[in-house]
């Protein structure tokens, strides 16, 4: 018995948390014949959210406890991988300037190719950030490894933006991918990095 | 509504042998000691509270705590770490060491429930330090884990069970966190499927196309990619019918071998050609574990157990069909 309305209970949050994305996905808005007016989607996405706590006050013990179970069986996203459709690659450059005027460029960078695929996957985090706060601080602690690597570097600019790749026809017509620029953003730096100096 | 609840029963808690388990067990044991290998040397980059790496671990773990307070986290071994006196540094080398050993614990079956509980413990706590790192392989490596830990181990082939001579688990058991991993899969599966079917990116082949040349997964060439550009549509429609299709073809009998065979063929291929092993691997892992038919016969104990069960369920129906007579 206790077995049962585990699993009633265990699959329930799993289609809810499915339904929740997928109604989340439909109200980003698609092309092709599931269409629909985006406000009934979200408003689906809102009650898919309510049943997992959602428009309880982030303290409530039932938001928590069930957030806590989610993330302990790694059931709080859904399974939309790669869907509707592919989204474009994100794409982050750090121009170095030194105080001698010399211009620099570096990409972001990890030891092994298994970071190297999370690095990619936190700058597309950050294209799906809406909140501007959120992402300014994570393109910050981005600037502020470099500029580790870089001390003597007086300004450095974080130009975020995504790779436009072209579609078969276009690649086959000639076209090669292009760079949308969506957000710049200035650090200054004064001396060596320290503790005081950590944005 | 008594004759449903015994139907539910019998498909829930089916009579089947530990070999399931030993997959889950042995390919869980590989992923996450491939996980740890494969991080060793930016471990300590990725997951640092001061902004050396990427992004600092305290931002991860500030996001996650605005959901839930109660999920583990690296920050608290590392509190718990400075109250013994070690740095951060050293508790960041501890936890990874700890994940290493709990791996290889759950690859040979030594320790299984301690190995699998403390694999899935730490495991969980460097995906939620990095969560803004992570993707979909944590995603289904914990689920995986999460599984393990609960399941009725050791399992046959562990050294547990030659060791300890542990008695008979029940079938029945067994056969229920079974069914719960294939009927996990089968949502995993549909829900991915379906989302991917309402955008017409999927049937004229373009996502595909993207997903193979999208950096960093681009490990094939366009110019290789182009020459073939009319297999794109059609492999586009074969994902979408393969995931969207997965729960209805992998219980009928027939069908369910090559549905198996192509969605293992399918995760090969995205980690021949995307890269990303670790993603096949879990995903095979998990498909095997769920739906592989036993390789290996059940001992003479567990089919006794099974017949025993199999006797005491149709003296049970043979009961109820009386009394409603």
């Amino acid at each position: 018995m206790i077995c049962a309305a585990w699993f009633a209970l265990h699959f329930l949050l799993i289609a809810i948390v499915c339904l929740r994305d997928t109604f989340s996905s439909l109200a980003q808005g698609v092309s092709g014949p599931a269409s629909r007016p985006n406000e009934l989607w979200s408003e689906a996405e809102t009650i898919a959210s309510a049943g997992l706590g959602g428009t309880l006050a982030a303290a409530n013990p039932v938001r928590q406890g069930l957030a806590a179970y989610e993330n302990f069986a790694g059931i709080e996203a859904g399974y939309g991988y790669f869907a509707p459709s592919v989204p474009s690659s994100s794409k982050l450059v750090f121009e170095l300037h030194y105080a001698d005027g010399r211009v620099e460029y570096e990409l972001p960078h990890a030891g092994g190719a298994a970071a190297g695929y999370r690095i990619a996957t936190l700058l597309d985090n950050i294209q799906r950030f809406h909140y501007a706060p959120l992402r300014e601080a994570i393109l910050k602690t981005l600037v502020y490894s470099i500029w580790q690597e870089h001390p003597d570097a007086v300004m450095v600019r974080a130009i975020f933006g995504v790779v436009n790749f072209p579609s078969a026809a276009e690649f086959r017509a000639g076209t090669r991918e292009s760079y949308d620029q969506l957000y710049t953003y200035n650090y200054r730096f004064r001396s060596r990095p320290s503790r005081a100096d950590a944005p | 509504m008594r004759r449903i609840w015994q139907r539910l029963q019998g498909f829930l808690f089916y009579p089947d042998s530990d070999r399931w388990l030993s997959i889950l067990r042995i390919g869980l044991g590989l992923q996450v000691t491939l996980y740890a290998f494969s991080l060793r040397h930016d471990w300590s980059y990725l997951f640092a509270a001061e902004a050396r790496g990427p992004v600092r671990r305290v931002l991860s773990e500030a996001i996650l705590s605005s959901e839930t307070r109660l999920t583990p986290r690296l920050g608290w071994l590392v509190t718990g770490g400075s109250y013994l006196g070690a740095t951060e540094e050293i508790t960041l080398k501890f936890a990874w060491l700890c994940l290493l050993v709990a791996s290889c614990c759950l690859l040979v079956g030594w320790f299984c429930r301690p190995a699998a509980v403390l694999a899935w413990f730490f495991y969980l706590c460097s995906v939620k330090s990095g969560a803004l790192l992570s993707y979909g392989v944590d995603n289904f490596t914990t689920i995986g884990l999460f599984y393990l830990m609960i399941a009725p181990l050791p399992d046959r082939l562990s050294v547990d069970w030659k060791v300890w001579r542990s008695i008979p688990i029940d079938p029945g058991r067994l056969g229920f966190h079974r069914r719960v991993l294939q009927l996990h899969l089968c949502f995993i599966y549909f829900f991915s499927g379906c989302t991917k079917c309402i955008g017409s990116d999927w049937w004229n082949g373009a996502s595909v196309w993207r997903a193979l040349t999208r950096p960093p997964f681009g490990l094939l060439s366009p110019e290789l990619l182009i020459r073939f550009d009319y297999l794109l549509p059609l492999a586009g429609i074969f994902v979408c019918l393969l995931e969207t299709g997965y729960p209805i073809f992998i219980w009928i009998k027939r069908t369910r071998k090559p549905w198996l065979a192509a969605i293992v063929c399918l995760h090969f291929l995205i980690g021949l050609t995307m890269g990303l092993y670790l993603f096949a691997l879990i995903m095979i892992v998990l498909n095997l574990a769920a739906f592989a038919p036993a390789s290996v016969p059940a001992t003479k104990k567990t089919l006794l157990f099974r017949r025993q069960r199999h006797d005491i369920a149709t003296a049970e129906r043979r009961t109820v069909e009386e009394g409603s007579a």
